[in-house]
């Protein structure tokens, strides 16, 4: 692995099928929130149940009513987690809200029993005290950010759709032009890569880069850059039906 | 051939794939879905050439997610149905117990030892479980068990108190069961702690009845559910070891593989332990409590243990040995 896959929250991960796919790993702070929000969910749902059963309680009476509430709490505390993220979605309402989801380390949909153990040992990552510190130490120690439940279970927290952050501005009208002589694959993909995130830079970074290609484009500062980015666009605009 | 051109190429291709996993992520393709694993096959040829080639992130990322849904589809498990549930009762959860039959005992070791000793306590000096129960503790203990006309059915004369003690059995007694399994990632030391801690609090319940209650009232209640629920803190305790040993000697693996490894021997015993403890919650709730004679009672509860040993050291062995 090389050193800027070690630093990056994508994972590749080889499937059986020959290829590799990339995981965005989820950090901290996000499942943090997803956690406040199934809390308020959980909550908002024993309050709500407990004035309907309340209520009931005339009719059922109150003893009956009380046992259905320790009942509901019991399934909200332990099962809630584990049923939706064995569900088809992989998450809970709280991690589908903020695009979460759970997933193997090999990125297949988690089993049954991987959902019971990761959530069950949430009771050891909240410790001490109810404030996930050895979550919190476990998911910083780790690579894929995994809590204690987590490795036990195998499984990691990804983002359900893996998409780029950037707000790209799009680059300027361009005319292809063709390279001047033939570049080995790492060239091509750096030229490729400077033209994508250009949008992402200030207008002097992107002449300061430029200029190391000065060979290639034979200009420096805008010029330098205007031609790298045409000759980004020649190699990879659609050729053949013209 | 550029970037451009392939995208131009295989758009079609894509298109089709990426409406078919729509629609099977809703649950509603039809035949066409037999379709899917030779889409998603050309999918990857394309991702891994798209990578290879350099095609840019635009079309590599499209590509990522789009194999990644294919993925999730084609690997979704089947959901297992009451066919696994039965051969899990009948075979798989005796096995899982015998299997781990070191853990079993120590378990019950370290359990049963503290109470033991702590019931007998009480007849040397009272003030060992005093110091245990603390005040409260006494109070209820009395409450509950001090004499005939206070017995229990009395108090759950109420309409529904049956119900609602079932339930609170479940919320609690369940919930100590997992407790006690997820402390064993604490290298055992959670688990242990839990069984020792119930050990020499039930032992010391025990002994104090006997000192200053009424023994029958309190020895007939908890009779009929004692091999249930005892036997289910045990498994979950086993099943806590397993992690626990895991991260203490993970042996030849590396120790997250050892401990992913355990947490699966561990599921049968926790699943086993939440089945276990939510019958005792069935029995203590509804049944303990009701106004049967002691004898009657105490003869349940020794059925119980018999068919709780039987279950154990016979369930699942001819299918095994076939």
């Amino acid at each position: 692995m090389s050193a800027h896959e070690k630093l990056d929250t994508l994972q590749a991960v080889e499937l059986a099928e020959g290829i590799e796919i990339r995981l965005r790993m989820a950090g901290p702070m996000l499942r943090a929130g997803a956690y406040s929000l199934d809390l308020l969910i959980r909550s908002t749902a024993l309050t709500v149940g407990g004035v309907i059963v309340s209520f009931a309680g005339i009719a059922i009476g109150e003893r009956v009513a009380g046992g259905v509430m320790l009942l509901a709490w019991f399934l909200l505390d332990w099962l809630y987690p584990v049923v939706f993220e064995a569900g088809k979605r992989g998450a809970t309402p709280g991690k589908r809200i903020l695009g979460l989801r759970v997933v193997q380390a090999t990125g297949s949909p988690i089993t049954f029993g991987q959902a019971v153990v990761r959530n069950f040992l949430r009771f050891i990552d909240g410790m001490p005290f109810f404030t996930y510190g050895f979550g919190l130490t476990s998911c910083l120690a780790t690579r894929r950010f995994q809590r204690l439940g987590d490795l036990a279970a195998g499984t990691v927290v990804i983002y359900d759709r893996v998409v780029s952050p950037q707000a790209r501005v799009p680059p300027p009208p361009l005319t292809a032009v063709p390279l001047p002589v033939g570049l080995t694959a790492d060239e091509l993909r750096g030229l490729a890569l400077f033209r994508e995130r250009a949008g992402l830079w200030s207008e002097g970074r992107r002449a300061e880069i430029a200029d190391q290609a000065a060979v290639l484009s034979g200009a420096t500062g805008e010029v330098g850059v205007n031609r790298l980015m045409a000759m980004a666009h020649w190699i990879q605009e659609k050729r053949r039906e013209r | 051939m550029t970037s451009g051109d392939f995208e131009h190429r295989n758009m079609a291709r894509w298109a089709e794939y990426e409406s078919l996993v729509s629609l099977m992520e809703k649950g509603k393709a039809g035949p066409e879905a037999e379709r899917l694993p030779h889409l998603f096959r050309e999918m990857s040829l394309d991702l891994s050439l798209a990578e290879s080639r350099m095609y840019g992130s635009h079309i590599t990322e499209r590509l990522n997610e789009l194999v990644i849904r294919g993925y999730e589809l084609i690997y979704q498990r089947r959901r297992s149905g009451w066919e696994a549930v039965v051969r899990f009762v009948a075979t798989e959860l005796p096995q899982a117990v015998r299997k781990d039959w070191r853990l079993f005992w120590l378990c019950n070791a370290v359990f049963w030892l503290p109470f033991v000793a702590m019931m007998l306590s009480a007849h040397h000096d009272i003030r060992w479980i005093q110091a245990v129960l603390g005040a409260e503790g006494m109070a209820s203990m009395e409450q509950m068990y001090g004499g005939k006309e206070e017995q229990l059915s009395h108090l759950r004369s109420e309409y529904g108190s049956n119900f609602m003690m079932f339930c609170f059995y479940i919320y609690n007694n369940v919930a100590i069961d997992f407790r006690i399994f997820a402390g064993g990632m604490a290298a055992g030391i959670g688990t242990l702690f839990f069984l020792l801690f119930n050990g020499l609090h039930i032992g010391a319940a025990a002994g104090y009845v006997n000192h200053a209650c009424d023994p029958e009232s309190f020895w007939s209640f908890v009779a009929g559910h004692s091999s249930f629920e005892l036997l289910g803190m045990v498994l979950s305790g086993m099943a806590g070891m397993r992690l626990g040993l895991a991260i203490l000697r993970p042996g030849r693996l590396p120790r997250v593989r050892a401990l992913v490894a355990a947490s699966k021997d561990a599921l049968p015993l926790i699943y086993g332990a939440a089945l276990l403890t939510s019958l005792a919650a069935v029995v203590e709730g509804f049944w303990s409590a009701r106004g049967i004679p002691s004898e009657w009672k105490y003869t349940v509860g020794i059925i119980g243990w018999v068919l709780h040993i039987v279950y154990f050291s016979l369930a699942g062995r001819a299918r095994h040995a076939a």
